[in-house]
């Protein structure tokens, strides 16, 4: 760095930042008092006054225990008719098993379940566009022919798209 | 900088480095009240869930700061940008520094210089001087690359020396 900047930075360096309120440090206190508090970690005054924003601190720990349980556990053995999935968008191509015994894809589904319209933003270019987040559980689904036992992995995606007010 | 999992109290680790996250979360919220909202936030995720991970804590804290302060953004609109303006005009903004006795005025001097730097390099500045972060993470909290962020803070120091000149540095 220029050495010309030294005084400069150090009389900065000197300064220090206010000290937070006491009301700050009271909040705080309150939240972290006990080690298992409510896991919403946002201030307690936007959790009163958004109530639409605090469901999406519920939606997205579901969404991620979906994650878990379907990666994880989700292996059974009933007969599964991948023609019941909701939207089927893609079919996975089957691989052949010389032994006979392991999994094969059989689907894939993908399920939108929410769409936020974000607002307008403004392109590097100049034009006005639309932000908008369209949020999905995508569902893949194995199945060993063998013993018709099924495994399914649902993963959470969010899609962001910037369109342009045009199109609208 | 010392370990946060190691202290056994939050209340030692924010007395030494609220201050600082507090200034840096001012760069990104309209108020005072705004600043305090994120940085509660940010810090009380932080101690809960994210002082056990590998990295510089205080880049950790600053990072989840200023992304609460993105979506605190997105969701306020209830304020104007007239309202903003008008309190910006009417000098009410809340000190960003602890102003002592003694060299009261040279401090708001500073301070009013500070305010007065673009935004892009007041925002190098203070996450460099009081964030105390280096030039690498600062280019990755702002999407940025590190020669950018350097240049910034350079041209950020030339134009508050120019500003206080006529007062000390010349």
């Amino acid at each position: 760095m220029d050495d010309s900047f030294q005084d400069l930075e150090a009389e900065l360096k000197r300064l220090r930042p206010r000290t937070p309120s006491a009301g700050l440090l009271s909040r705080l206190e309150r939240e972290l008092a006990g080690p298992d508090a409510a896991t919403d970690t946002r201030p307690s005054r936007e959790r009163r006054s958004t109530p639409v924003g605090t469901l999406r601190w519920v939606v997205w720990p579901a969404a991620a225990a979906l994650v878990v349980l379907g990666g994880i556990a989700v292996v059974y053995r009933s007969p599964v008719d991948a023609t019941r999935s909701p939207a089927p968008f893609a079919q996975v191509a089957a691989s052949e098993d010389p032994a006979g015994a392991s999994f094969k894809p059989v689907g894939a589904t993908k399920f939108l379940y929410e769409t936020l319209d974000e607002g307008p933003v403004m392109l590097s270019d100049g034009l006005p566009a639309r932000r908008v987040c369209n949020r999905y559980v995508d569902t893949y689904t194995w199945r060993n022919p063998r013993t018709r036992a099924s495994v399914q992995w649902i993963v959470p995606r969010a899609e962001v798209r910037v369109v342009p007010v045009e199109a609208f | 900088m010392e370990d946060p999992a190691n202290h056994d109290s939050w209340r030692q680790w924010f007395h030494q480095h609220g201050p600082r996250l507090l200034l840096c979360a001012c760069l990104w919220t309209r108020s005072q009240a705004d600043a305090a909202d994120v940085v509660q936030e940010a810090f009380v995720r932080f101690w809960r869930h994210q002082r056990q991970l590998a990295g510089e804590p205080q880049a950790l804290v600053i990072t989840s700061i200023r992304r609460a302060a993105v979506d605190l953004s997105r969701r306020e609109d209830r304020r104007t940008v007239r309202e903003q303006q008008a309190e910006e005009m009417s000098g009410n903004m809340a000190p960003l520094f602890e102003t002592a006795v003694e060299d009261r005025e040279r401090i708001l001097v500073v301070e009013t210089a500070l305010r007065r730097l673009p935004s892009e390099q007041r925002e190098v500045l203070v996450l460099k001087i009081w964030g105390e972060l280096t030039f690498e993470q600062i280019a990755g909290q702002l999407a940025i690359s590190p020669n950018t962020a350097a240049s910034r803070y350079r041209y950020g120091l030339a134009a508050l020396r120019k500003d206080l000149t006529p007062l000390c540095h010349g």
